[in-house]
Order: C-alpha cells, then sequence, then structure tokens
C-alpha cells in the first residue's frame, strides 16, 4: 500500500522528535490516568454500592427497646404497613484478644499485655432466615456461627488484627470470662464501619448470648414497611404508630429509634462528600490536562512553523496540514491512552477498594464501569483535539511568508509588554540570571497556562493542608468542651451518690460526676417526629464541659423547662432560641425553651437539661445513666486503663455497665474519620501534583528546545555547560517561586470554600483554621520540586553543541 | 507543461502599481514603492539588489508567499491576491515551483518524499505513480542514486539539486528561486545554474533572486532593484 509522504511526515515526527512525542504523550496519558482514578474509582465505589446495599434489604427502622419475645415479632409484622419484622440481640461486651482464661491479676499488666476492646455482638434467631439488614459470610466463613464462635464483620480488619481461627477473651458480667473462636467474616453494609464507631461488630447465634450471660430477649426490633414510598418523615410517623400502637402496651419501653432516610446509607453524607471532592478533582485534572496540552501543541506547532511554511508553499492547503496536524494529535492522544487506561484502571481499582475497605461497601468490581473507560477514551482523544484546535487554526493561517520567517531567534517578540521593559530596567544582576527571568516572561501565553496548573496544584496542597489543620482545631476545639477523662454508661439508671462515690475508689480518678441521659423525640409540626435525640440532664454549674455559647445563655440551677441545644440540632430542625418545643420523654410530651445555643460537640443533635428538672420529670429519683470521671493520666493509654478498671469494678459491684470509653480515645477516633477526608484530598493534592510537575517540565522542555539556538549562541560566546545549565535552573525556579506565590494567594479562600464545603456535607460544623505552616513548608517544597522539574531539560541544554545549535531547525 | 497564456495574449506574469509596506512597530517600512513589471513565457529572469532592496519581497509578491498592500498581481490571469489562502496553495503548487536560499527540505522526510509532497498535496498524478515521477525529476537532477537518504546526509549543493526536482514536481510553468545559489559554492552554483538554463530551453518561466553579479550577467533579462523600485530592466543585448 503507498502512503502518502504528508502521512509519512507525521509518522516521522512521531519517531523523530521522541522528547516531545514522550511529553506531549504524558501530558495527555496524566489526564487520562487522573480522570480513571478519579471517575473509575468513584464509578467502582457507586456500583458496588448500588449492587451490595440493596441486596442487603435495609430496614425502614430499628427500634431498640427493653427486651422483648418472638410473640412482639409476630404481633408487629402483622400491623398495618409493615412488610417485615425482626428481632434481634444486641450487646456490647468487652473483649482481649487471645486465650487469657489462665492469666491471673493483677489488671494492670494484662491491660498492657493485651489491652481490653469494645465488640457489638449481635444475635439473630435464625441467620439463615434473616431477610431484612441481611449480612453475607464472606470467604467460606461458617454461616450462621455456630457455638462459642463469633463472625466478624468486615470492617473490623480496620482497626483489629484479629484473623479467622483467633480466639477472643470475653468479660462477663459476674466476673468472669469466656472464650470466644473467630470462625471468619461477614459483610453488613449496615454496620457502622469500625474506623467511625471504633469497636468491632461481630454476629453469634442466641445460645452464645446466653453463654456470654446478656440474658434471653431480643432489644432491636428492625422493621422493613410494605411501603417502599414513604419519605422519612412517613416512615417516622408509622414507626412511632407501631411504638405507641403495637410495642408500649405490651409494656416493652422504646428507648430510641433509627429511622433513616429511604434509599439512603448512614455513610451517605460522608460518601456524598468524597463524591463531590471526586468530582472536582476529576474535573480540575481533565482542566489542568488540557492546558498541558495546549502548552505543548502550541510549542510544537510554533516549533513546526517554518515547516508548514514549506508545505503551504508547494501547494498543502489549510485543510490538509490542518489534517496531518489533527492526525499527529489524534496519535499523541492514541499513545496516552495506551499508557493511561491500564495505568488508571489498575489505580482505579486500588482506589475503590481502599476507599470502599474504608467505607464498608462490600465486594466490588475489579475493573472500572465501562463508561469511566469510554471516557477516559474520549478524552484521550478528545481533550488533545479540542485544546489543539485553536493552536492548529491560527497556526495553519500565519501567512507563508511569515511562516518562512520563523527563526530560533524569536527577538521580535520579547521587550514591547510592561513586564517585558521592567525586567529590561532591573538592575544589577549577573547577566545568566536576568537572561533566564527574562526568559521566564518571553513567553507569556505559555507561562500563564503552566502558571495555572501549579497554582492550583500548589493551592491545593496548601489548601489540604488547612484541611486537616481545621479537622485537628475541629477535634481540640471538641476536646476543650469535654473536661473529661472517662466516661461510664450504665445499662440502667443508677444512683448518683453510690456511682460517684464508687468511681472516686478507683486508682486515678480524681473527679467524677453523674449525667442522666435519655432519649427523647422531637415532634415536629407535621406530625413526624425526630427519635434520634436525647436530653443531656446535667448540673448546670458542671466542671465537666466548657459549653460554647453561640448564642443566649447556658443553663442555669433556678431553670425548670429551660433546654439548651447544640448546632447540630439547630441545623438539623431550624430552631432558635426563644422557641418551644415539644419532646416526647420518658412515654409523655413535654414542652421545653430553649434558652441557648452551644456549639455542636460531634454528639449529633442533643438537648441540654437542668438534671434536677429532668429526673424530676421522669422520676428517676436521682438516678444516672452515666457517669463522667477526671484522672491523673490523659494519654490514651492511662484512660484506657482507668477506664477498664472502672468497669471492673463496677461490674464486681453488680452494676451492668453499658460501655466505657475513654475521651482521648474518642477524639482519636473522631479525627480518624475525618481524617479519612483528609486521605481524599491529599490523594487529590497528590494526582494534581504530578500533573503540575509534568506540566512545568514540559514547558522547560519546550524553552530549551525553543532557545536551542540562542544556547548555541551563548556557547559560541564563551557560555559554560554549567552557565547553560544555570540559566534554565533558574528559569524553572522563578516559575515555581511565582507558581508558590499565586498559589498562597488563592489558597485561603480554597481552603476556606474546602471547609465549608466538607462541613455542610459531613454535617458537622468545623473550625477553621488556615495553616500558615503548610504555606511556608509548600515555598520550600515548590522551590525544590520546580528546580528538580528543571534539571532535565537544563542538562540537554547544556549538552547542546554549537554546531547542532546554530544549524537547528 | 499546462499552457497558461496563448501566444500574442497578456504576459505571463504582471504586477501593477505593487506596493508593499510592513508595520515593523514605530515607523512603516514600505518594501515595494508601486513596482510595475511583466514577464513573458519562457523568458530568464533575475531580479538583482543589495540586501533590503525588496528583491524578496517582490519574488514573494509573484509567488504569493506575501501579499501586496495595494496593485495587482496578475499570473497566468490569475489575479492572485483575490484568491484565498487555501486556493492560494493550491493555485502555487500546480502554477509555480518555488526554490529556497536555504533548500527548506523537509528533514523527517527522504528525498523522493519531499519531492512527492507537492503532488501529494496537488493531487497530480495517479497516487502509485508518484514515487515513478520523482524518481524521474531526481534523475533529471542527477539525484535518483540519493532518492532514500533523509536531507540532513546531503550536501548543500546536493539538498538545493532536491529543492529544485519539488519545484518541478507538478510540471509548473514559472519557477520561481529566491537566492538559489547563495548558499552554495562557486563549482555546485554553477551546475544549478545550468540546471536552470536548461530548464528555460524546456519552456520553463524562470524569476530568479541573486546578488551575485556573474551569474546576473548570465541571465537573458535583469532587473536591478533598489529601495523598493526596480530602477533598470535589462535584456542580454540591449536594455528593455
Amino acid at each position: 500500500m503507498t502512503i502518502a509522504p504528508r502521512w509519512r511526515k507525521v509518522a516521522r515526527d512521531l519517531l523523530a522528535h521522541k522528547l516531545r512525542t514522550l511529553l506531549v504523550v504524558l501530558s495527555i496519558a496524566v489526564g487520562i490516568f487522573a480522570i480513571l482514578v478519579v471517575m473509575g474509582g468513584r464509578g467502582i465505589l457507586l456500583d458496588s454500592f448500588g449492587t451490595n446495599f440493596p441486596k442487603s434489604d435495609p430496614a425502614s427502622a430499628v427500634l431498640y427497646t427493653s427486651p422483648f419475645g418472638s410473640e412482639l415479632v409476630d404481633r408487629v409484622g402483622r400491623s398495618p404497613g409493615v412488610a417485615i419484622a425482626e428481632g434481634r440481640q444486641a450487646a456490647v461486651v468487652r473483649y482481649r484478644s487471645g486465650d487469657l482464661l489462665d492469666v491471673s491479676e493483677p489488671p494492670a499488666q494484662m491491660t498492657q499485655a493485651s489491652p481490653p476492646r469494645d465488640i457489638s455482638l449481635v444475635a439473630a434467631t435464625d441467620w439463615a432466615a434473616v431477610q431484612v439488614d441481611r449480612v453475607f459470610a464472606q470467604g467460606g466463613a461458617p454461616w450462621p456461627p455456630g457455638r462459642d464462635e463469633v463472625v466478624l464483620e468486615t470492617s473490623s480488619q480496620q482497626i483489629s488484627p484479629l484473623a479467622a481461627g483467633d480466639v477472643v477473651t470475653v468479660d462477663l458480667p459476674d466476673g468472669t470470662r469466656k472464650l470466644l473462636r473467630v470462625a471468619g467474616f461477614a459483610h453488613d453494609i449496615n454496620a457502622v464501619p469500625a474506623m467511625f464507631s471504633g469497636r468491632l461488630v461481630g454476629y453469634v447465634t442466641p445460645q452464645s448470648m446466653a453463654d456470654l450471660q446478656q440474658g434471653a430477649g431480643m432489644n432491636e426490633l428492625v422493621l422493613s414497611l410494605s411501603d417502599a414510598h414513604l419519605d422519612r418523615a412517613g416512615v417516622s410517623r408509622a414507626v412511632s404508630k407501631i411504638r405507641d400502637d403495637v410495642v408500649a402496651p405490651v409494656g416493652i419501653v422504646t428507648y430510641s429509634a433509627y429511622v433513616p432516610t429511604p434509599g439512603s446509607h448512614q455513610l451517605g453524607d460522608i460518601f456524598k462528600a468524597v463524591s463531590i471532592l471526586l468530582l472536582a478533582l476529576g474535573a480540575m485534572a481533565l482542566g489542568l490536562s488540557g492546558f498541558l496540552v495546549v502548552n505543548t501543541v502550541s510549542a510544537l506547532l510554533a516549533q513546526q512553523m517554518k515547516q508548514l511554511g514549506i508545505m503551504k508553499a508547494v501547494g498543502g492547503r489549510v485543510s490538509q496540514i490542518t489534517a496531518m496536524l489533527l492526525t499527529l494529535v489524534a496519535v499523541y492522544g492514541g499513545l496516552a491512552i495506551l499508557i493511561g487506561l491500564p495505568l488508571g484502571s489498575y489505580w482505579a481499582s486500588w482506589f475503590a477498594r481502599f476507599a470502599g475497605g474504608l467505607l464498608d461497601f462490600g465486594p466490588a468490581a475489579a475493573t472500572p464501569p465501562l463508561y469511566t473507560i469510554v471516557l477516559a477514551v474520549a478524552v484521550g482523544f478528545l481533550v488533545p483535539l479540542i485544546a489543539a484546535a485553536f493552536p492548529i487554526h491560527t497556526g495553519t493561517r500565519v501567512s507563508v511568508v511569515n511562516a518562512l520567517n520563523a527563526t530560533g531567534m524569536d527577538s521580535q517578540r520579547f521587550g514591547h509588554s510592561l513586564i517585558d521593559r521592567a525586567l529590561g530596567r532591573l538592575r544589577g544582576l549577573p547577566r545568566p540570571t536576568a537572561l533566564s527571568l527574562r526568559n521566564t516572561f518571553r513567553k507569556k501565553g505559555r507561562l500563564a497556562l503552566t502558571l495555572a496548573t501549579l497554582v492550583l496544584a500548589t493551592s491545593v496542597v496548601m489548601s489540604v493542608g488547612s484541611v486537616r489543620g481545621s479537622i485537628l482545631k475541629t477535634v481540640s476545639d471538641v476536646s476543650q468542651w469535654w473536661n473529661y477523662d472517662v466516661e461510664v454508661n450504665f445499662a440502667q439508671p443508677e444512683s448518683a451518690t453510690l456511682v460517684q462515690r464508687e468511681a472516686l475508689k478507683v486508682r486515678g480518678v480524681t473527679g467524677a460526676e453523674g449525667w442522666l441521659v435519655t432519649a427523647a423525640a422531637l415532634k415536629r409540626g407535621d406530625g413526624s417526629e425526630n427519635d434520634q435525640l436525647s436530653v443531656v440532664g446535667l448540673p448546670p454549674r458542671t466542671r465537666f464541659v466548657t459549653p460554647a455559647i453561640v448564642t443566649g445563655r447556658w443553663l442555669r440551677d433556678t431553670d425548670s423547662n429551660a433546654v439548651v441545644v447544640n448546632t447540630d440540632l439547630v441545623k438539623s430542625e431550624n430552631l432558635s432560641v426563644g422557641q418551644t418545643v415539644k419532646l416526647h420523654v420518658h412515654g409523655a410530651d413535654r414542652q421545653f425553651r430553649i434558652v441557648g445555643v452551644v456549639r455542636g460537640q460531634l454528639m449529633g443533635p442533643v438537648f441540654f437539661a437542668n438534671q434536677s428538672y429532668l429526673s424530676a420529670l421522669i422520676g428517676s429519683q436521682g438516678s444516672v445513666t452515666r457517669v463522667l470521671v477526671r484522672t491523673d493520666d490523659h494519654t490514651i493509654a492511662g484512660q484506657d486503663g482507668t477506664a477498664d478498671q472502672l468497669q471492673r469494678h463496677f461490674t464486681d459491684m453488680g452494676v451492668a455497665v453499658a460501655g466505657v470509653q475513654g475521651e482521648a480515645s474518642n477524639a482519636a477516633d473522631l479525627a480518624n474519620q475525618l481524617g479519612i477526608l483528609v486521605t481524599f484530598l491529599i490523594v487529590m493534592a497528590v494526582i494534581l501534583s504530578a500533573v503540575g510537575v509534568i506540566g512545568l517540565t514540559g514547558t522547560m522542555i519546550i524553552n530549551v528546545l525553543e532557545s536551542t539556538r540562542e544556547i548555541g549562541v551563548m556557547r559560541a560566546i564563551g557560555a559554560s555547560h554549567a552557565s547553560i545549565f544555570k540559566v534554565f535552573v533558574t528559569e524553572g525556579f522563578t516559575i515555581g517561586l511565582l507558581a508558590w506565590l499565586g498559589g498562597a494567594a488563592l489558597s485561603w479562600p480554597m481552603s476556606y470554600a474546602l471547609v465549608r464545603l466538607l462541613e455542610s456535607a459531613v454535617g458537622i460544623p468545623l473550625s477553621f483554621e488556615f495553616s500558615w505552616q503548610v504555606v511556608v513548608a509548600c515555598l520550600f517544597v515548590v522551590s525544590a520540586i520546580s528546580a528538580a522539574a528543571s534539571l532535565l531539560p537544563a542538562y540537554n541544554a547544556s549538552q547542546v553543541s554549537v554546531r547542532d545549535a546554530i544549524a537547528y531547525e | 507543461m499546462p499552457a497558461l497564456v496563448t501566444p500574442g495574449s497578456d504576459p505571463l506574469i504582471s504586477l501593477s502599481s505593487v506596493v508593499k509596506t510592513y508595520d515593523t512597530g514605530e515607523v512603516p517600512f514600505t518594501a515595494l514603492k508601486g513596482v510595475d513589471l511583466t514577464v513573458e513565457p519562457g523568458e530568464f529572469v533575475g531580479l538583482i539588489g543589495k540586501s533590503g532592496s525588496g528583491k524578496t519581497t517582490l519574488i514573494n509578491m509573484i509567488t504569493g508567499i506575501d501579499r501586496p498592500s495595494s496593485g495587482d498581481v496578475v499570473i497566468g490571469g490569475t489575479p492572485i491576491q483575490r484568491l484565498s489562502e487555501n486556493r492560494l496553495a493550491m493555485w502555487r503548487g500546480r502554477t509555480i515551483g518555488v526554490v529556497f536560499q536555504f533548500f527548506q527540505l523537509l528533514p523527517t522526510l527522504t528525498v523522493v518524499e519531499n519531492v512527492m509532497l507537492p503532488m501529494d498535496f496537488c493531487d497530480v498524478h495517479a497516487p502509485r505513480e508518484r514515487e515513478a515521477f520523482a524518481l524521474d525529476l531526481l534523475e533529471h537532477v542527477e539525484m535518483a542514486d540519493q532518492a532514500h537518504k533523509l536531507p540532513a546526509a546531503l550536501s548543500g549543493g546536493q539538498q538545493q539539486r532536491v529543492a529544485i526536482a519539488r519545484a518541478l514536481a507538478n510540471d509548473p510553468p514559472i519557477l520561481a528561486a529566491d537566492e538559489p545559489t547563495g548558499n552554495l559554492d562557486s563549482g555546485t552554483a554553477e551546475s544549478v545554474f545550468e540546471l536552470f538554463e536548461a530548464l528555460v530551453e524546456r519552456g520553463k518561466t524562470i524569476v530568479m533572486v541573486t546578488h551575485d553579479g556573474d551569474i546576473a550577467a548570465r541571465v537573458e533579462r535583469a532587473l536591478h532593484v533598489r529601495d523598493g523600485e526596480i530602477v533598470d530592466d535589462i535584456r542580454r543585448g540591449g536594455r528593455a
């Protein structure tokens, strides 16, 4: 087959200028890579979630109640509007890894050897018959688990090294211990991942629950309503009716209810935030890749200008030359796809496994969905063609005489602008430095595109630092609100005097205060309820919290039905100071007046009330459900040790403990949860930085190529290899410095916007802290990277011989 | 050779009151100041003048590589300043072969591919026949044995011969050459000139820019250009 010479020229241009080809191909490939990692990763996550979430048949609502039997499950199941009702038994127990049955005291040594941790155990009468909130065994784990066995939720691996075949020693209420063997893992998409809750989730049989001295009754009523079109308010109304008409009449107390937004996952907000971040990253990567391609194609055309003139002089039409250049660009795109597609697919799968593992979305596809691959291929071809369209349009329309007169010494274009003249007036600089500075501003369009890429990358890196700083400050602010070390929650109300006195007996405890916490439902105007609220009764003069008042005031000793709400509640229910609200507390509706708003403490929506008033209202007669203690050791290990001793002390007294938690450990869990978002931001920053570095390297390579003839002149008049090298490294460094300045200017508004975006996405008020340290650190990093990105081009420049340089076309 | 004019018709090349002014920033520079010129078919015309006299600008007007600021350029009856860039490129490819001082061969194409390129652009000859035609032209300029080398492997004189072969690729009636011997040693320049003379004998019209006095003395018609004007028009054997 005869190939026309013009197409042979296209092929030879690709092969003859390998560095240029590599540069353009890498510029496009990095965009394809970024798009595929981000969009492909997101696609895998969405597919995984879209498959595994519906497959679990998520519950419409879960009621947390006092123990009940199968008769209630049957009654609720026959109630109007209920499709399926199932009962579960849940309990939180404390365990240590390994067989510690024969390990004797002292407890402190045991704590150090194998620290105690909480595990939420869930039992169903017949796991195989479960139809709502279904759990799926993974990797051949026995299902249902046998007696004395526990199957762990897959996310347990996020925080625990436990593997199939390991044993754990569980502390029993009577002070004895029992072994449970880890039989394997199961995926429960409706469980809160361990990294978020800070505790493991395990599945057992009712027999095992009884063996662990957790009683026989069920305490979770899992409901699936028959009307799939109900909104959350509708489900809430239906559940309230079931609670009042079916559950309460048989003497079962509902402590709280979980009513998710139908069809949405409990981590939906975080996933939404991550998804928004990923889309933003994808758009930025696409844009930046486009910038790179415009830059490199413009430079390619500048290099080819004389050849364009020759081709036109011998009869080449604009349409023919345009077709040649577009083909060249399309081939670049094709080569970039060959590189970007497999790499992007691999890292998209890795990213999806990483993110899916954190969010516990369950099994996922190994490759990105087809539409993301089609998108990446389209991006690989279309972005370069679109980016090249304008430079090709203008380049092919340059008159033949101007094209033929194009030389490597472009003396006409520098010196006319204000910047050029200002640089020309700079005095006292060594000639090579002055040359570097002036060269930097020679091709202003290219400089602008390179800087746009670098400024965006730099500002994102700086903003990620500020987001991380803001998260740490949020955690610190929350820690300042809480002035306690360990929190002990009791299974039932206990005498305040007793638990405070007994807590003080534990070694290291320096202070104790009892609180009364009760579940509450806010009655909304439309008849629906928000029943995931709690009222915390505490002494108004408490020293265990330092309320951060936003509006209004804190509680007073003389307050009766006054409540203070936190910003979480204000935001979700649109409440304000002075408003009267109706709460369903302890079986009756009560009126409360809002007197103040305090900052959220990352504990969800909460009402704070005068403890003595609340105690009288619900008839608890001085009992409390929680005791907060201060210790003399504020470290995580110290607090965990005290928590363990408190648990043992109360258990030994016969007081049932529902859970203990160290404050520092709480803060660490919180930082971990928010840190996931920072991890995604860091991925974003790394990808954008890679685009920036490739962009800068590309610009420097182009600058060197275009300056080849000048380099020859400099060499001819005595410039050494080192002098040439220095000229180009200085140029790269100058661009880096300008990028840092631009990035620093943009980073404050970007940081603020990112923090507010995360805040609205995760529904947690975040403190804003701009990280100047990161900005300063970036100065050094950007300087180093920009100098490094110039090394190869500068080395190439220094190796150009005078003969080659002068002969360069 | 396509017949652009018939005997007794208008001249092959006609320039009337051609002015070319360049905007150089501060003060406009007029390179051609109302040039009038006619060239008949088969003439061998030399444009002679010092550097900056306007001779290259003048030949660029004839080839359509540059456009006049005012005035008319009519080649073979076609007012070329009225053609679009696209039509001008096509017209040029078929009508005028251009030879440059620095040869301007495309470095990534072999010698024979460079010669085939104008045929390819202007769709002259069947694609399968183009290589044979190109080799024939290279034979004519004694470069057939170098046909598959890249330009970088050739000497200046050899490259210029290839450039002439490329200029002849579509068998144009006119050859425009800008200092074709300016970059060659005297021996090579002589052989290139002889090639041009042979082409004129075969009926080609050649317009050649040169500042070489010896060569200028040997052309059939010498036009002396100074400060953007034709100041002398000398035909061999007497002033025009």
